[in-house]
């Protein structure tokens, strides 16, 4: 078990694997934010949705967010800091988990404004997500510490 | 050998501290050596924060950074104009006059509980689903009145984005909502028993 364990270990530090993880991460986050960066309206409703900030600070948040998205997707494709790109996606993908988790908790029936803000094929606030986002967060983590 | 000080040449005598300017610099140059990623992180997102404002004035969808003029989020600049609201009083007169359509955006199991007579429901959460078989029950020559749930809950306004998009332009945005129509005691259609939800 445990020398599986330093194989699996191993084989996700080898630096194609982690130039792989990177590039798809990345390129993850740019898909990610180019509907919110292209209609923050939307993303605005969302995150108004979440119900988590104050009215005053949602046109603000709406109008950066995506942007620290896309600015370290863009810098993990193009291999570019690394592992400052992996730090700001595993924090911001550590956001998302508690928004998705209040959202849970307190019952608020939302999208998730993950992919899509354009409600064509939205994705409610659920727990799947939160595994998802666990996994992304994991994968976020790697290239933080060990680009 | 003596030197000379600034007293023996007349000139101001240094600055011997700088707290201002030299503290950040101070803590910038302890920061990087110790913690690269975390000041590299810092300037990936100090780029973002220089590209958003750029982004979002040439932007046609761009909105103001805090609220419009009457407290609302997320409403471009160009449509502020193109979604007006209206007050509760504004709205009992459009009804008693029978002039307009009242569309209830809240959730189908909340419609089915009661709503403002008369109003058809497109619940805005499931706009996807519910718009191709509403498309033509809503008309196009008749003032609609949409109305959520309370002055912030967003779902009409989305829903009036929705329906500028779809060509509808004679629309109007019950400000205070459901929570203000059903608080003033105007009247309420409640489902017979057997078809609430």
């Amino acid at each position: 078990m445990q020398r599986a364990l330093h194989s699996i270990w191993r084989f996700l530090n080898h630096r194609i694997v982690l130039r792989i993880v990177g590039l798809g991460l990345g390129g993850l986050f740019v898909y990610a934010s180019y509907d919110k960066v292209t209609q923050p309206d939307r993303f605005a409703d969302i995150v108004n949705d979440y119900q988590m900030l104050p009215l005053v600070f949602i046109n603000a948040f709406a109008l950066v967010m995506p942007w620290f998205e896309m600015v370290a997707g863009a810098a993990l494709v193009l291999g570019l800091w690394r592992r400052a790109a992996g730090l700001i996606l595993a924090a911001l993908t550590v956001a998302f988990m508690v928004a998705i988790a209040q959202a849970e908790i307190r019952g608020l029936e939302i999208e998730c404004g993950c992919f899509d803000v354009s409600g064509m094929s939205a994705t409610q606030a659920s727990w799947d997500l939160f595994v998802r986002d666990l996994g992304l967060l994991l994968a976020s983590a790697l290239i933080w510490r060990r680009a | 050998m003596a030197h000379a000080t600034s007293e023996d040449t007349g000139a101001p005598p240094p600055a011997v501290s700088c707290p201002l300017i030299c503290g950040p610099i101070a803590l910038v140059r302890w920061f990087l050596p110790r913690f690269p990623h975390a000041a590299r992180a810092a300037l990936l997102l100090l780029s973002a924060l220089l590209i958003a404002p750029i982004f979002n004035a040439a932007n046609p969808l761009g909105m103001g950074w805090i609220l419009t003029a009457d407290g609302r989020v997320g409403i471009p600049r160009v449509y502020e104009s193109r979604l007006p609201q209206i007050t509760v009083e504004q709205a009992v007169a459009l009804f008693d006059s029978g002039d307009a359509l009242f569309v209830d955006s809240r959730d189908e199991r909340d419609y089915h509980k009661d709503y403002i007579p008369g109003a058809i429901n497109l619940p805005q959460r499931t706009w996807v689903e519910v718009w191709p078989a509403m498309q033509s029950q809503l008309p196009r020559d008749r003032t609609l009145v949409l109305y959520c749930y309370g002055g912030h809950c967003g779902l009409s306004t989305r829903q009036a984005k929705r329906l500028l998009a779809e060509g509808y332009h004679n629309f109007l945005i019950l400000d205070r909502g459901w929570e203000g129509w059903t608080e003033a005691g105007n009247p309420t259609h409640r489902h017979p028993e057997g078809k609430e939800r």
